[in-house]
């Protein structure tokens, strides 16, 4: 039913033909070239709904009636899904324009007025002779004819659309797409390498076969990729300004719970064994191979700090026992390679608190 | 900036929330003993620096001993479960105090049962 509509409007083309011109005189434009379509197109699936007239009779002269020669079309008209046609309906309907600007000056009956055709809104009416010539199909056909004739007109607004904005637009004309492509011949030696070079070692013909692979290779990057027509398909991507930073302000509970959600959510249970195995490291359940002895210890200090730790001893008194215990703290403390820096500090630092807080009792004594 | 935040926040979130694939997790211990072994531990961990540090006060022949009897004061007034001596080392499935291999932290039993069952690592029965 669809490929009626389309040979519709594939009639529309106003190809040269050598008829004699009557009243009808567009009308006879707009569909004779449709039987010559029928003639030549002859692949086709076979239409869902065969007309009711099988009329044999293909063109006629100008004595018919429009309405019977286009139900003679339609009797010819088989549905077609091909992507050639659609190409040519859709420049058809472009010189369907271009037909209907030229004709209303000329035509008599059913003249298009000047408004419809240079009014490039998507609300405007359709064009009557295509409104006629679908209740004229619409009738045809056996079944639903309210139905199939709203379906038609649907159809046919779609396709003005569809023009409208290829007029509009930047034309992606597909003549120029496909005229850069090539279609990719190899000769048979390079037929033979390829299929040779995946069954064959690597140690006895890799070299042998290396450079014919370098040789198709550099064959195929013959056509530079920025050689050519441009071809329009892809609009060029707005360089976005950089939006300026916002002010921070510390996340808020709600910003935290949010966080927490979307962990949740995204957390997924490991699939296998190694992911398993990740999400263990990441908990820090699982060491890091290779394994390093330093893990978590991050001290910066030098030997000399570790060593020489006279200079905290600076709080104690110079003489007697306590100084001398301390020394002896600090003996030990600095052949200790287990303790860092600040924990050595530490100690000596409780060792400073504790015998201040005896003082008193060390002066008894 | 906000962004930017979200972002940590969802890392602290991540590390900080445990994941959702079922894994086990052991909420409870085998036994009451095993949970009061586990208290003194931690306590032990946490009042070892004191500990050391009294104890090298006490045992010292250079300070005066009124020093170390103070010290030796002190460290009575310490909570009982802070010593180390309280720890039992027992079997970590079983609960067992006695018969406790260190290296494996089981009992013999429970280390015969998986050694059977070739769940021990480089475990072999011996035969010479």
């Amino acid at each position: 039913m669809w490929g009626l509509a389309a040979r519709l409007l594939a009639a529309a083309r106003p190809h040269g033909t050598a008829r004699p011109h009557g009243t009808a005189r567009s009308k006879q434009k707009l569909f004779s070239t449709s039987s010559v379509l029928s003639k030549d197109k002859d692949k086709s699936t076979a239409s869902k709904d065969s007309p009711p007239e099988g009329a044999a009779k293909k063109q006629e002269d100008g004595a018919e009636t429009p309405k019977q020669q286009l139900l003679d079309i339609i009797g010819n008209m088989k549905v077609e899904v091909s992507y050639r046609k659609k190409l040519q309906q859709l420049k058809a309907s472009e010189n369907k324009k271009q037909a209907m600007n030229k004709v209303e000056g000329l035509d008599s009956e059913g003249s298009v007025p000047q408004g419809i055709t240079e009014d490039t809104q998507r609300d405007k009416p359709l064009n009557p002779e295509l409104v006629k010539a679908a209740s004229a199909v619409a009738s045809s056909l056996p079944h639903n004819k309210k139905q199939i004739e709203s379906e038609l007109l649907a159809q046919l607004r779609r396709h003005e659309e569809t023009t409208d904005k290829q007029k509009k637009g930047g034309t992606i004309n597909i003549r120029n797409v496909i005229s850069e492509m090539t279609v990719k011949r190899q000769s048979p030696a390079q037929w033979g390498v390829r299929i040779s070079g995946r069954i064959s070692l690597q140690d006895e013909d890799g070299r042998r076969i290396r450079p014919e692979r370098s040789s198709a290779r550099s064959m195929d990057s013959r056509r530079s990729l920025k050689v050519g027509r441009r071809l329009n398909i892809f609009t060029k991507a707005s360089t976005e300004p950089e939006h300026a930073l916002k002010t921070v302000s510390s996340p808020t509970i709600w910003d935290l719970e949010f966080a927490k959600e979307v962990a949740a959510v995204t957390a997924q249970p490991p699939r296998n064994g190694f992911e398993e195995m990740i999400q263990w490291t990441k908990e820090g359940i699982l060491w890091e191979f290779p394994i390093d002895n330093e893990v978590g210890m991050e001290d910066d200090a030098e030997f000399y700090e570790h060593i020489f730790l006279e200079k905290h001893l600076e709080g104690f008194p110079k003489e007697g026992p306590i100084r001398h215990f301390m020394e002896l703290v600090i003996c030990g403390l600095s052949k200790n390679p287990y303790l860092s820096v600040k924990q050595k500090v530490e100690h000596i630092e409780w060792f400073q608190k504790y015998f201040e807080e005896k003082k008193e009792l060390l002066q008894e004594i | 900036m906000a962004a930017a935040a979200l972002c940590w926040a969802l890392r602290a979130a991540r590390q900080v929330l445990p994941s959702s694939c079922p894994r086990q997790v052991r909420s409870y211990y085998v036994d009451w003993r095993m949970l009061r072994d586990v208290k003194r531990r931690k306590m032990a961990y946490e009042y070892a620096d004191e500990r050391l540090r009294i104890n090298a006060i006490r045992k010292n022949s250079i300070l005066p001993k009124e020093l170390q009897e103070v010290a030796d004061k002190e460290i009575a007034a310490l909570p009982r479960d802070s010593c180390p001596v309280r720890i039992r080392n027992r079997c970590v499935l079983t609960s067992r105090p006695r018969g406790v291999k260190r290296r494996w932290r089981l009992s013999r039993i429970v280390f015969r049962h998986f050694a059977d069952h070739a769940q021990m690592s480089g475990v072999q029965r011996a035969m010479w």
